[in-house]
């Protein structure tokens, strides 16, 4: 059995590698294909042709397009991808600074989702009424329907304008190195609730639809009326009957979700103006800064192909019927 | 809403809406169209020179108006839909449709058209300004094709106008006096455009306010709500096309192409789409045609799985097998034996696409990379009302619930759909 979670387990970090290798390769091809030459600011009246005939030299921009692509595959393992404009930086340095706070704060969220979501989802069976169980529902496709941004500016026009509840933007208050450091923590979780409520409310309305689904379902086959006729108590049949087996499809749905998660991720840090990798993209794109726009497309896949591969993992840890669905 | 309105009552409802209240605008639109065959028959070199996009667009819309509901009656028998159940939903998206395609028709106004911001400026809803009218200057002899122009510029109001002005009051006697916020202004009374005698001082109505820029809300919500739906229809056709060409290659092909295309889509899956599309908009600038392709590139994983699987299994069928031994060409099975099948689940997927690609469109210009600032967007919109957040808060109320309505809308039409077609599906 272990042998095969490890053939299992390499033939799907084969894969993961090759679609890794696909976004690369289809980075540069968008590079290559887009208009423009990276010389051409280097050419003037006054400097002539030869500042940019010696840049074309040095960066090889002169060789055939498979040179190129073959260099560029070479760095990009190596994990140079080359030097911000902006920041003067190693692209990756730069990311990295940013990246730690989107992770964070994907994490969190992506967690307060499922929580919600789970508890949302058991208060509505353990209920029983059909009124709630549709209201709920229906505004659950209401709230998976507003745009994050939207969402956002309505908090932040409600909250932080007319009730003065919560900070409108940034991570800290000017006066954050003078705080305690318990009110340190207080300030970072106060600048965090809007950005937050923004980011999962669109993914609490999804899972609770999968998971509601899901327990639905699990609750209608014959072997829960079976446990119910041996007098298992509700309690054990929720939580050790149909919660494994509704959370099941869950894995699979959060690998995908999380991509969703970056992008929203990356909306939330623009109307917040919180320093995350989204805003960092979206300000590198509008200041033609292309080496960290690629280096921030390029973490972000890597981040899901990552998190499916792992998603992939648990699926296989908890569910053994795969493994030999897969072998055989 | 009662149980007995039916979805063909609502569309008449609309059309006598719109047919009401912009009675004159369709009488106006319509000479202006006999005006032009006149000219067209007199003077052909000319008529070509004055033809412009919005009087093409205006003219459509009318004849569109005129004979819809005479072939809504046509096919009353035919299409079944028409007598379907109204609910929020499809009321919203019908009333969404009668924007996209009469817009010119619910105002003449130009999107852009902006003066005297100082009056103009942030204005709430419902708020009016005084608007006067100065003479247009120069009477000589013009030419049939100038004298066209003037009638047509009348009637479909262009981006700059210099002979209105907005005023906050004004006073009429031997001259006109006007106050625009602490200014004050004075001009000859000549100089206003009269009828019968008196001077015209009309008052301009802003229904939804104003934005930063004196520029009427509604007219370019209504302008916006076009914009939006013409790239959520072009992105999702070009996503379609990807989907069923790519899907019905694998499904039918096997083998290697099979399994090279289901990595390709795996990578295009791992993508964070968002940051692919900012990427592309960014290397080769955005304009309607990019925004369309670039999001039509970035949607089509889930047609293409679907068609895949629903090829698979039809291979099997004996119609199929069948239709292969009768000797007909790729094209032909893809058109005539599996397009028909598998319509069902495409239409139901096509409809969340479109709601993926109508909210995606409007986060990028959120984010100051959709069409531009040429053409007016409900993304665009929000962004720039942010900024005054604390002073308007109609910048923003109205094209985000246009927003939430719309997505919403499509939605639930699509969970409806989806049940309509596959009855085993509780929720």
């Amino acid at each position: 059995m272990n042998i095969g979670i490890i053939k299992i387990l390499l033939k799907r970090l084969a894969s993961s590698l090759l679609t890794l290798f696909l976004l690369v390769s289809i980075l540069f091809i968008i590079i290559r294909l887009s208009p423009g030459d990276p010389t051409d600011k280097y050419v003037s009246a006054k400097l002539g042709n030869e500042l940019s005939e010696k840049i074309t030299e040095k960066f090889s921009l002169n060789e055939p397009a498979v040179d190129q692509y073959f260099s560029f595959l070479l760095n990009a393992i190596k994990g140079d991808l080359g030097v911000s404009y902006n920041y003067r930086l190693p692209v990756f340095k730069v990311v990295w600074e940013y990246f730690s706070f989107t992770l964070v704060f994907a994490s969190i969220s992506f967690v307060l989702q499922i929580i919600i979501s789970i508890a949302l989802s058991l208060w509505i069976i353990k209920k029983q009424s059909k009124k709630l169980d549709r209201l709920i529902s229906n505004s659950s496709l209401f709230v998976y329907s507003i745009p994050s941004f939207v969402l956002g500016v309505a908090l932040i026009y409600l909250f932080a304008v007319n009730l003065n509840l919560f900070p409108i933007s940034g991570l800290k208050s000017l006066d954050y190195e003078n705080l305690s450091f318990f009110s340190k923590l207080l300030n970072r979780l106060q600048h965090l609730v809007l950005p937050l409520i923004t980011l999962s409310a669109a993914g609490i309305a999804m899972f609770y639809k999968y998971i509601k689904e899901g327990m639905d379902e699990v609750l209608h086959q014959t072997f829960i009326i079976n446990l119910r006729a041996s007098g298992v108590s509700e309690k054990v049949i929720l939580r050790k009957h149909v919660m494994p087996n509704a959370l099941r499809p869950l894995i699979s749905v959060a690998g995908v979700e999380l991509g969703l998660l970056m992008s929203g991720a990356l909306i939330t840090e623009v109307i917040f103006s919180l320093p995350g990798m989204g805003r960092l993209a979206i300000e590198s794109v509008l200041s033609r800064d292309y080496p960290l726009v690629i280096a921030c497309v390029f973490t972000a896949g890597a981040v899901i192909i990552l998190a499916n591969f792992l998603a992939d993992v648990v699926k296989l840890k908890v569910d053994k019927r795969l493994i030999k669905g897969i072998l055989n | 809403m009662k149980s007995g309105l039916k979805i063909i009552h609502w569309i008449i409802f609309l059309w006598l809406l719109v047919v009401i209240i912009r009675y004159n605008l369709v009488v106006g639109y319509l000479t202006l169209f006999f005006n032009y065959i006149g000219l067209l028959v007199k003077d052909p070199k000319a008529a070509t020179t004055v033809l412009s996009f919005t009087f093409i667009d205006s003219v459509l819309s009318t004849l569109l108006l005129l004979i819809i509901i005479p072939i809504l009656f046509l096919f009353k028998k035919k299409w079944t839909f028409l007598k379907g159940k109204l609910n929020f939903s499809f009321a919203f998206l019908i009333a969404l449709c009668f924007v996209f395609l009469f817009a010119p028709i619910i105002s003449n106004e130009n999107p852009e058209f902006s003066k005297n911001l100082a009056v103009t400026k942030l204005l709430p809803p419902f708020s009016t300004v005084k608007m006067i009218e100065l003479k247009p200057n120069g009477d000589g002899v013009i030419s049939e094709a100038e004298k066209f122009r003037q009638r047509m510029d009348k009637i479909i109001k262009l981006s700059y106008n210099d002979n209105i002005i907005f005023a906050d009051s004004l006073k009429l006697s031997s001259t006109v006096k006007y106050y625009q916020k602490h200014v004050v202004k004075e001009i000859p009374l000549e100089e206003i455009l009269t009828e019968d005698g008196l001077p015209v001082v009309k008052e301009k109505f802003f229904l939804l306010g104003t934005d930063e820029f004196g520029r009427d809300l509604f007219v370019r919500l209504i302008f916006g709500t076009r914009i939006s739906i013409t790239i959520g229809f072009g992105a999702v056709i070009l996503s379609l096309l990807i989907g069923i060409m790519l899907g019905f290659t694998a499904g039918y092909r096997g083998g290697l192409m099979d399994i090279l295309l289901n990595r390709f889509t795996e990578t295009f899956l791992a993508f964070p789409v968002i940051y692919l599309v900012v990427l592309i908009l960014a290397l080769f600038g955005s304009s309607i045609f990019s925004v369309i392709i670039v999001l039509g590139i970035s949607g089509w994983m889930s047609l293409f799985k679907i068609v895949k699987s629903e090829v698979l299994s039809i291979k099997q069928k004996d119609f199929f097998s069948t239709a292969e031994l009768v000797g007909l060409r790729k094209s032909q099975l893809l058109l005539k034996e599996i397009l028909p099948v598998i319509v069902a689940p495409v239409l139901v997927n096509m409809v969340f696409l479109f709601s993926n690609i109508v909210l995606a469109e409007a986060a990028l210009s959120y984010l100051g990379l959709g069409i531009g600032n040429s053409y007016p967007s409900w993304g665009s919109m929000i962004n720039s009302g942010q900024q005054y957040i604390t002073r308007a808060w109609w910048l923003i109320a109205f094209p985000g619930s246009g927003l939430i309505l719309t997505l919403f809308s499509v939605n639930s039409s699509g969970r409806m759909l989806g049940k309509i077609f596959n009855p085993r599906l509780k929720t």
